[in-house]
């Protein structure tokens, strides 16, 4: 017996070869990640001209903006590799466990694009004065949103067969749940009967606890427990979902 | 139906590596889609392949090959019927099965900004194996492969013919005890074909077992031990090349190119397969004078040579295997 026969169905069986794998083809992209923090920069430059007091909220919202758009990479990234290239069906018909191929390319965007995000948190930090505890929670906040929006972006990637429907639909989610919300202005400004609704979406929800924390935004108890629960509940219950899905959908019905 | 639901519930869940390396039993896979008519993909395929064995799966576009495979791979799931890949149940626990499986999947491309030698190695590296024993058999495959010279190209620079090599390649690497090839050869040319088939004869005699599909006749003789012909999702018939050549009862054929025609002038040499405006004749070599006579008095053009696998996919299946 040549292949191991140790192998058997770990979660995150072979993670660490296949993110390796992820890095490798996605750190080819110098174009794409050049590009990946236009729309931040096109708001934050808006923000500048309407309103610089805003620029500290608005830098912070980046951040969290870019950690919610890594969520459109993934579903493009994994559905170019299962339609395009059927490379996928290499892997899955694999001892590589699938849960380890969905963190994998979740995980490979998160590590190729992070540098330019990081350089704005740096900025953020520098302009809003974020104590230490502040850019802990600034870290985990994103943490949570990149899971949640990973984990989206994975699963919608198996339910399409074409990749036109997907560059429509994803830049469609993306955009309008980052950039409509209260995530580069203050969560104030937004309706008061519509609040409830954008602190159950993910980059809106650490948008207005952080703003909270920072002075920014003044939120009710209830507010700020929807918005922490909800979040939390979001990305602990679809990073289970995807992990789930990811290996339901190995095998085609 | 009973029995099958009885067998599947009691399915074997561990792998064996004693006995077949494949068998399935009344296999069968019908597609479901809204606003469309199910498809019956597969209509209870009952198959086995040897340990060690290169068996082929022929037919047209749409026979069912693919789905076949894609069951057998773990990567879809059968409507109903069993299939046991080393004795294991390849429906009830696809995880077991997937360590001792490897799959070219049909039109598959590597990573276009991978170098093959990064593409072969890094997927023997999420397989599970050490680095050591990835480096050696990364570089053994290409040089199989006739890749090292563009060991070190991004694939997105590589012809189409040297990206289906790099697929091969990096299944081949795995040496896993059971390989699926799912038209493996496609799009490459004819000295790398040639290398394609000297490599999966070379890995069944070091132990491993080969399912492959093709639509490539010269393909199937040259390179299986065993072939099934399918079609419309119903295993026709299965034996070897040579068994297979046999039963169409000559060992010549003679094309004549205008001869459909006349085709009752030729019922008496053999069996006669009319195909558009041309016939082929399948006959002994006995009569091959007698038949040239009949040929000439009808002003018929005919060029004679000895009966290969297309002939007797043509008996089998009615139809040339390039036939939409």
């Amino acid at each position: 017996m040549r292949t191991d026969a140790r192998a058997r169905a770990r979660p995150f069986r072979g993670l660490a070869a296949f993110l390796g794998t992820e890095v490798l083809v996605q750190a080819h992209e110098e174009l794409a990640m050049a590009t990946s923090m236009v729309v931040q920069v096109v708001l934050l430059v808006f923000v500048w001209v309407l309103n610089p007091g805003l620029i500290g909220v608005a830098l912070v919202g980046a951040v969290l903006f870019s950690m919610f758009a890594m969520g459109q990479r993934v579903l493009n990234e994994a559905a170019y590799i299962r339609i395009d290239h059927k490379v996928s069906d290499l892997y899955l018909a694999s001892p590589l466990s699938a849960e380890a191929y969905f963190l994998g390319i979740s995980a490979g965007v998160l590590l190729v694009y992070l540098a330019p995000v990081v350089v704005v948190a740096v900025l953020a930090t520098v302009v809003v004065h974020l104590t230490v505890a502040d850019v802990g929670l600034l870290a985990l906040l994103a943490a949570a949103v990149w899971l949640t929006s990973a984990s989206i972006g994975y699963v919608f990637s198996t339910a399409f067969r074409d990749n036109r429907a997907i560059w429509a639909y994803s830049s469609l989610f993306f955009n309008v749940f980052g950039v409509l919300p209260p995530v580069f202005y203050p969560f104030g400004l937004f309706p008061v009967a519509l609040r409830p609704v954008v602190l159950l979406m993910p980059p809106s929800a650490a948008a207005a606890i952080l703003q909270g924390v920072l002075g920014a935004a003044t939120l009710t108890h209830a507010e700020l427990l929807l918005a922490a629960g909800g979040l939390a509940g979001e990305s602990a219950g679809l990073f289970a979902f995807a992990s789930y899905w990811a290996r339901r959908t190995v095998r085609g019905r | 139906m009973a029995a099958v639901r009885s067998r599947t519930r009691a399915g074997r869940a561990a792998v064996s590596m004693s006995g077949e390396a494949l068998r399935s039993d009344q296999l069968r896979k019908v597609y479901r889609s809204k606003g469309g008519p199910p498809v019956e993909a597969l209509a209870g395929v009952t198959m086995r392949v040897a340990r060690g064995e290169r068996v082929a799966l022929l037919g047209r576009n749409g026979a069912g090959k693919t789905t076949f495979l894609r069951i057998a791979s773990t990567l879809l799931r059968p409507t109903s019927g069993t299939i046991e890949v080393f004795g294991c149940d390849v429906d009830r626990a696809p995880e077991k099965v997937r360590p001792y499986i490897a799959v070219v999947p049909q039109e598959g491309k590597p990573f276009f900004h991978l170098t093959p030698r990064e593409q072969i190695y890094s997927y023997l590296r999420a397989r599970g194996l050490g680095r050591e024993t990835s480096k050696v058999r990364t570089a053994d495959a290409l040089e199989r492969m006739s890749l090292t010279e563009f060991a070190d190209r991004l694939s997105i620079t590589l012809s189409g013919g040297q990206r289906q090599r790099t697929m091969v390649a990096t299944v081949i690497a795995t040496e896993a005890p059971l390989l699926f090839l799912d038209e493996p050869t496609i799009g490459m040319d004819p000295f790398a074909r040639r290398s394609v088939w000297e490599s999966l004869r070379n890995l069944t005699r070091r132990g491993s077992t080969i399912l492959l599909t093709t639509h490539y006749l010269d393909e199937a003789d040259a390179l299986s031990q065993r072939l099934y012909i399918v079609d419309r999702g119903t295993v026709l018939v299965e034996g070897t090349a040579e068994d297979l050549k046999r039963s169409v009862g000559g060992t010549l054929k003679v094309l004549l190119p205008q001869g459909a025609a006349e085709v009752e002038r030729f019922r008496s040499f053999g069996s006669c397969v009319p195909d558009g405006e041309s016939l082929t004749v399948i006959a002994s070599p006995e009569r091959l004078g007698e038949l040239m006579d009949v040929a000439v008095r009808s002003h018929l053009t005919a060029t004679v040579g000895p009966v290969t696998l297309e002939e007797a996919f043509l008996r089998v299946v009615g139809r040339s295997i390039n036939e939409d």
